[in-house]
């Protein structure tokens, strides 16, 4: 995956995006990786796209100016605040949508998640663990008489 | 039979192609492959009656599908652009993407999960049972279940169904262990993990599961019953198969006394092509399939072909569809095994005292972490939404699928403001719940939950409907030709050779998963047909 900026984005612009994309979407569990990754995706997206382009060019310029304080300065709560406060606007739908399709289809992310991705080269799962949940007894697998 | 190349490439089952000439007229032109046109096909081959089956997709087989959520969808969804309207909430969250369909051969029965619940009979005297609804455009359907009851006999066999004809039912998995404790701890008592149309054991040439938990992204072994794995390969060792994929077809022509007499479709060059025939079946999938016949218009059906009733299109109906993903305090891992081997259908019945007509199926259901996040509830952000993904390996999930009411206003029409890839108008959907749909949907949700509490959920997501799987009544059945497209036998009531076959003609949605009334519906009217054919009548 790469992780280096597109030619024309500021290098400020993609950690103001990538802080953005963590406080919309916030794992614990999750590193900077995936977070990064959603962010160039969206980049990557913007050069292709005039209109998400100038979208984010004034989009971000919002972000740093409704906290009343740079974006990244901010707390958790109040970044979410400002997210709220933005969450109407074509640049937020813009950038909500684009990681919706791209953090959870990261494989880093599926592996935080605990899924177990592409099975059939390993068999499935009839000898891997299908039915191992025991924490419930086993129920009737046949149609009531 | 099968050519096994073991587990990381998949299995091909092959279909012989005999080549018919495009001018001649001694054959039947079935138009799409999917449940429908695979299944008529076959059935028509079966009889000796040479079959041109035109597929607008690719021939995709086990080996290309991919355990991969969205390079799946991309490999074998219907993506040509769709417009829709209405209040429905798909309008908003997937405003270009109404339905959830395959373009391959195959069609979306390489998609499907599985389930294969009978429809009732009471569901097919939809109007007498349910009364004169506010709003909807309830019909008794033309046949009984009698009509039906040989044909499911037949369908069940052909496709293997578990729990049915010596077929062993399916293990329970994971997810199945949750929702059948919660239905037994609930009350509920007609619980399973099936009917389902996938092979617990090998059977036809066709593996048993091994439970890989990949199903709506087409099986790479072949243990789930698609018409790329069973109808089709039939039909091909009969000789008197044509079958074309990436041939989409764009007008079904006529004869000045308003027979069909071909159609013209546009290969994988681009290049506009003619097929003639003798007769011509559309199993498009009912947004195409409404789509075709409008498209088809000409002076003579100024309207569209077969739409003198102005029925083309409308009583569009996509069930009732919602879901619920529970977070448990143990692990679940739903993901491993077969995707909907599970079924309560206790709340399946007609019960006036519940406040709304008709009824519904619980099914369980799983979808991979980037389809949950697509679809657990769109829209959403923020905290909320990521502590439900954070429950991922904790969460159970089940879907709820149930009869939605027909409206003449739920409705395919062509969207002339837009146009596809080949320059054709594109379907535009419109579609406004019916409050009978909102009524059942909230019982559902809470039924649902009400599963999930009685074995200890410790929260829920409760997921609005999201782009059909199901999609029926455009062109429905009707006894008088006014009130409908096609008759009982599925005959366009305006032209005696050109005939339907896929969940267009469905009068009334019913309950259950479309699938295998589909497959019977097809299997009496490619008999029905190959006699008209052997009598000289078309």
């Amino acid at each position: 995956m790469a992780t280096v900026a597109r030619p024309g984005v500021q290098p400020a612009q993609r950690t103001l995006l990538t802080r953005m994309v963590r406080v919309m979407f916030p794992h614990d569990r999750f590193p900077d990786g995936p977070y990064q990754r959603t962010a160039d995706a969206i980049l990557e997206a913007a050069a292709e796209d005039v209109r998400l382009r100038a979208q984010l060019d004034q989009g971000l310029r919002d972000l740093d100016a409704a906290g009343g304080a740079p974006f990244e300065g901010l707390s958790d709560e109040q970044a979410l605040d400002v997210l709220r406060g933005m969450s109407s606007t074509a640049f937020f739908e813009a950038v909500r949508a684009k990681t919706i399709l791209t953090l959870y289809n990261d494989p880093e992310v599926w592996e935080l998640l605990g899924w177990e991705g592409a099975s059939y080269s390993k068999g499935g799962y009839v000898s891997r663990g299908f039915a191992d949940l025991d924490w419930l007894p086993d129920p009737r697998i046949e149609e009531a008489s | 039979m099968a050519s096994t190349n073991g587990h990381g490439a998949g299995n091909v089952f092959p279909i012989d192609s005999k080549p018919i000439d495009q001018d001649e007229r001694d054959c039947v032109v079935v138009v799409g492959s999917g449940a429908g046109g695979g299944t008529i096909a076959n059935q028509l081959c079966q009889q000796g009656i040479r079959t041109v089956v035109l597929e607008a997709g690719p021939h995709l087989t086990g080996r290309d599908y991919v355990n991969d959520e969205w390079e799946a969808f991309n490999q074998m969804a219907w993506l040509d652009p769709r417009t829709t309207s209405g209040s429905f909430r798909v309008a908003r969250d997937f405003p270009n993407l109404p339905a959830w369909t395959v373009k391959a051969v195959g069609g979306s029965s390489t998609h499907w999960a599985g389930a294969t619940p009978r429809f009732k009979d009471h569901e097919l005297k939809a109007r007498t049972t349910y009364g004169d609804l506010d709003g909807a455009s309830l019909l008794d359907w033309p046949i009984s279940l009698e009509d039906l009851e040989p044909h499911y006999d037949e369908a069940e066999k052909r496709m293997g169904v578990t729990h049915r004809w010596g077929r062993p039912p399916l293990p329970a998995n994971n997810n199945y262990k949750v929702f059948a404790n919660g239905a037994e701890r609930v009350g509920y008592k007609r619980y399973a993990t099936g009917p389902y149309g996938t092979n617990a054991e090998p059977y036809d040439g066709r593996p048993g599961s091994i439970q890989d938990g990949f199903n709506f992204q087409g099986d790479k072994d072949g243990s789930k019953w698609s018409t790329l794995v069973s109808e089709l390969p039939k039909a091909g060792r009969t000789g008197n198969l044509d079958l074309r994929a990436q041939a989409h077809v764009v007008q079904i022509t006529h004869d000045t006394r308003g027979r069909v007499d071909g159609v013209l479709y546009v290969d994988r060059d681009g290049a506009l092509q003619r097929q003639r025939a003798g007769a011509v079946v559309v199993a498009c999938n009912a947004i195409e399939t409404a789509r075709l016949l409008l498209l088809s218009a000409s002076p003579l059906f100024p309207d569209g072909l077969a739409n003198s009733s102005d029925q083309v299109g409308r009583n569009y109906m996509r069930h009732l569809t919602a879901s619920i993903y529970s977070r448990f305090d143990k692990p679940v891992r739903m993901w491993r095994g077969e995707t909907m081997a599970g079924l309560i259908a206790d709340e399946s019945d007609h019960d006036e005292d519940r406040g709304f007509a008709g009824g519904y199926y619980m099914e369980m259901l799983s979808l991979g972490p980037a389809f949950l996040a697509a679809f657990i509830d769109p829209g959403a952000w923020g905290p909320d939404f990521t502590a439900a993904m954070d429950a991922y390996e904790h969460t159970a999930g089940m879907w709820l699928v149930g009869e939605d009411m027909p409206q003449a206003t739920n409705r395919v029409t062509l969207n002339a403001s837009v146009t596809d890839q080949h320059g054709l108008p594109v379907p535009n959907v419109h579609f406004d719940d019916h409050p009978n749909d909102l009524a059942m949907r909230e019982h559902a949700w809470a039924a649902g939950v009400a599963v999930y509490e009685a074995v200890g959920a410790l929260g829920h997501v409760k997921t609005p409907p999201y782009p059909a799987t199901h999609n029926l009544g455009t062109a429905r059945m009707s006894e008088r030709p006014e009130d409908g497209v096609v008759n009982e036998w599925g005959q366009a009531h305006d032209v005696p050779n050109l005939f339907v076959a896929d969940g267009s003609v469905m009068t009334t949605g019913a309950a259950a998963n479309p699938t295998l009334t589909i497959v019977a519906l097809a299997m009496r009217t490619g008999d029905h047909l190959g006699e008209r054919i052997r009598s000289g009548a078309v």
